[in-house]
């Protein structure tokens, strides 16, 4: 199943892409309702459990978008751009959401009830999440903010700053190496100042490429291509980049006709064994399946 | 003793033997509280007829012992509380190892120079072999972190596991620097709670602008709001302010103000009629005090932006325009606190604002700015905790609130200066180097020193082997035989790594009562006469230490 969070909605595809439906129907809204952000469960096979985030609220189904819950978030409507189940989310039921004036949310009964958990988080403008691999020992997770990175160690109740410039930001996705607990690899993609890197948790940053393309870097992703070779992807609105030397260098791998008016502004990763892609949702509403390339980078 | 009109002298060695008594009695009463299986010290009450307080704090009993009936041994006594009230001021804590480091140093620097040795001398390389001790202590700290540390932490100062619990959580949240308020409960058990957002003890002007509620306060959202510490005292100074939020479309408007004449706040009140149109509310501004209040507004305008009316300075508010106004996600108002939470500022001004006071908190050694800093980053660090204490009876309630602070305060000294190997490991890791040295010391008051530091640093562990029932001497050659880091867990009765354990010491406690201890000990060897001024009734208060020392 593909998900899709648009403006004027939430949609699905269970035929890779090829036709759509509207995956919220079934709240039977007067209005669209816009939505910014869906995320499914690490266990959705098993649990069929997928969030959205919206204007106020979160939207939970359990059952693949069949019916829903919603969840509303303390007033003034916090607007949710981000979600995260946590990688343990079956056993702890842990959910996060991103908010943009407001912090963020924390669930811990699998999406029904919501609280601001932002001890500590001095710069309530949060753009994105990632939680360490390691979660369910650690309880680490990062927020990508305005003026920086942020870092929680205990499941995300507080957070404290990391040394993450504050020139640099705003950060706008954030990556972890899936082998964090031997290369402890955390990469922040910023709005105008490339991916920058860091080995020790964020108390240190080094510059990671993308530098002079001036372009926001809105997603960034680990793929593990083989047991030994991790490759980054950085997406901006207009292109796909790879490195597959942790940043020091990088390809242009998709490159977006700069006539078009069309620009990416989602993207996910679609591994699928050997094959693996980066579905894209493009401001015309369409959505493209860019194979990555299995030549060595 | 019958009062004497002239003064007395006492002269070696009656001074040493004077000094040693009442130090040995004083900290005979504080030495069994050492450790895990203290026991209880019982002070009769001098003002009332209840039962004697049953105290277990090395400090509190300290500070309980005014006066003893000797006059000569009364000033060693009083020269050991006088450094152990200091000590418990500063710290909370370390006062029962202070005071077994203390007479260890003592009683054996005291055989020492009645065996010839030049007290001065001594004196000086006994303050060497303390700064090496400190700066080995220094080296071994390892940082706290995590909850479980923390708990175990608290767990080591208050021995009270409900308690210690909590404690761990609220830190592991809200920080070494976070607000915690400790009240009274309700029922025998322990609550806590967190607040979202920060807060200040004022309210608002008026209890109509309140009313209508369904709770007792008043909550706007996306505000904007006024930042002062104007008197106002006609309407017609707030004429500007309203036009312009009006003009702006700022419907909901929190004022921040020292103070509003009648006048004025009609006036307001007048204008709060139909809020869907235009809603106030209006606060004291917060703060105690001119240097205070304009702390507050500093830190409202880091947290909101906008800029402060200051009256000091002259503002006023007739050129106000939109972008004087902070904003913020919401503010709340009640009869006796207003709050904010979510300020809209630059978060990178904020967080330069908070790094700039961190780093004005650790250059200062002064007690009283280090606890107004501490007060300030606590409410903008984004919310506070309370921590509710119930108990059966109202001593108990009292007893329990001041261990809940002092263990606070211990764990927030852990937080930033680290954790050592409790028990009394990590003195016992710094005999090793002293031993060394003494054998390479040219001077024999150096040698002396070094070794007298050395054996001295048994003390602790052994008291608390003691004060458990063990004995002392097996416990020391079992650690001896041990890993390094290891130690004897008292309650377990063996050897365990101790940081694993999580048995840990506050290195800012233990650093301060080595420093206490050697510190005072090498100064009593100098003591040659004492001078016992006409008759006192008794002793007055130790003053507060006023500075904390960066060890």
């Amino acid at each position: 199943m593909w998900y899709a969070a648009c403006q004027s909605g939430l949609y699905s595809s269970a035929d890779g892409g090829m036709s759509w439906h509207d995956a919220y129907a079934t709240l039977q809204m007067s209005q669209r309702l816009t939505i910014a952000s869906v995320a499914v469960s690490p266990a959705y096979a098993h649990d069929q459990t997928l969030f959205a985030g919206a204007l106020g609220g979160v939207l939970r189904s359990t059952d693949r978008s069949r019916t829903w819950s919603v969840a509303e978030l303390p007033s003034p409507p916090p607007f949710v751009v981000s979600i995260l189940a946590s990688p343990n989310y079956p056993q702890d039921g842990l959910v996060f959401a991103a908010t943009l004036e407001d912090g963020v949310f924390r669930s811990w009964d699998r999406g029904a009830s919501w609280a601001s958990w932002n001890f500590g988080l001095l710069d309530l403008n949060v753009f994105c999440l990632v939680a360490s691999p390691d979660f369910a020992s650690d309880d680490t997770l990062y927020a990508g903010v305005e003026s920086g990175v942020f870092r929680s160690t205990n499941g995300g109740r507080a957070w404290r700053e990391t040394a993450f410039p504050m020139e640099l930001g705003p950060v706008l996705s954030l990556s972890i190496s899936p082998d964090d607990s031997a290369d402890h690899t955390l990469c922040a993609g910023t709005e105008t100042n490339g991916v920058y890197r860091s080995t020790d948790g964020g108390e240190s940053w080094t510059p990671a490429g993308l530098q002079e393309k001036g372009a926001g870097i809105d997603h960034l992703f680990h793929w593990q291509r083989s047991p030994t070779v991790v490759v980054m992807l950085a997406v901006t609105h207009a292109g796909v980049y790879a490195s597959g030397d942790a940043g020091r260098s990088w390809r242009d791998l998709h490159a977006i006709d700069v006539g078009s008016d069309t620009e990416i502004t989602a993207a996910t990763l679609d591994v699928q064994g050997v094959d693996a892609a980066l579905l894209v949702g493009m401001s015309d509403g369409g959505v493209k399946r860019l194979p990555l390339l299995v030549d060595p980078m | 003793m019958a009062p004497t009109s002239s003064r007395r002298l006492v002269f070696q060695p009656n001074s040493y033997l004077s000094l040693q008594s009442g130090a040995h009695q004083i900290i005979d009463a504080i030495a069994p509280t050492l450790g895990p299986l203290p026991r209880i010290t019982a002070i009769d009450r001098i003002l009332d007829e209840r039962p004697p307080e049953q105290l277990d704090s090395g400090g509190m009993i300290a500070k309980r012992v005014i006066q003893i009936r000797n006059r000569d041994a009364d000033v060693g006594a009083m020269f050991v509380r006088d450094f152990l009230w200091e000590l418990e001021e500063q710290e909370g804590d370390g006062t029962a190892t202070a005071a077994v480091l203390f007479r260890a140093v003592f009683d054996e620097g005291v055989r020492h120079v009645a065996a010839g040795l030049n007290a001065r001398r001594l004196h000086a390389h006994l303050e060497t072999g303390m700064r090496l001790i400190l700066s080995d202590l220094t080296d071994m700290a390892q940082p706290l972190k995590g909850r479980d540390a923390i708990t175990g932490m608290a767990r080591t100062v208050c021995y009270d596991a409900a308690l210690s619990d909590l404690l761990g959580e609220i830190f592991d949240i809200i920080g070494e620097f976070g607000r915690l308020e400790v009240r009274k409960g309700e029922g025998r058990g322990l609550h806590r709670e967190y607040v979202e957002g920060l807060y200040w003890d004022k309210g608002v002007f008026s209890r109509e602008m309140i009313t209508g509620s369904p709770a007792v306060r008043v909550e706007l959202e996306n505000p904007a709001i006024l930042i002062s510490d104007l008197k106002i005292a006609t309407p017609e100074q707030l004429l500007p302010v309203l036009a312009c939020a009006v003009q702006n479309d700022m419907r909901r408007l929190f004022i921040v103000a020292r103070d509003l004449s009648d006048g004025a706040l009609a006036f307001l009140l007048a204008n709060n009629r139909d809020r869907d149109k235009l809603q106030i509310v209006a606060v004291r501004a917060p703060g105690y005090g001119a240097e205070e209040q304009a702390w507050a507004l500093t830190d409202l305008v880091a947290l909101c932006g906008g800029r402060a009316f200051v009256q000091g300075a002259g503002d006023s508010l007739r050129t106000i325009n939109p972008d004087h106004f902070g904003h913020a996600r919401r503010a709340w108002a009640g009869f006796h606190s207003f709050g904010i939470i979510g300020g809209r500022g630059d978060p990178r001004a904020l967080r330069r604002h908070i790094s700039d006071m961190r780093s004005a908190y650790d250059n200062t050694t002064a007690l009283v700015p280090r606890g107004k800093f501490q007060q300030r980053l606590g409410k903008l660090l984004g919310g506070s905790a309370t921590l509710r204490i119930g108990a059966a009876t109202g001593s108990e309630l009292e007893a329990r609130m001041e261990l809940a602070e002092r263990t606070a305060n211990v764990i927030r000294g852990a937080l930033r200066e680290g954790i050592l190997p409790g028990g009394g490991i990590a003195l016992l890791h710094c005999r090793p180097a002293l031993l060394q040295l003494a054998k390479s010391a040219a001077e024999v008051e150096e040698r002396a020193a070094y070794t007298i530091l050395a054996h001295a640093l048994a003390a602790p562990a052994r008291t608390i082997a003691a004060n458990a029932g063990f004995d002392a001497s097996d416990v020391l050659a079992e650690i001896r035989q041990s890993q390094n880091g290891a130690g004897f867990d008292v309650l377990r009765g063996e050897t365990v790594d101790m940081v694993a354990a999580g048995i840990v010491d506050s290195a800012g406690v233990t650093k301060a009562a080595v420093y206490a201890a050697i510190s005072s000990a090498a100064l009593a060897l100098t003591i040659d006469v004492l001078v016992h001024r006409p008759q006192q009734s008794g002793h007055a208060e130790p003053r507060s230490p006023g500075h904390r020392k960066q060890l």
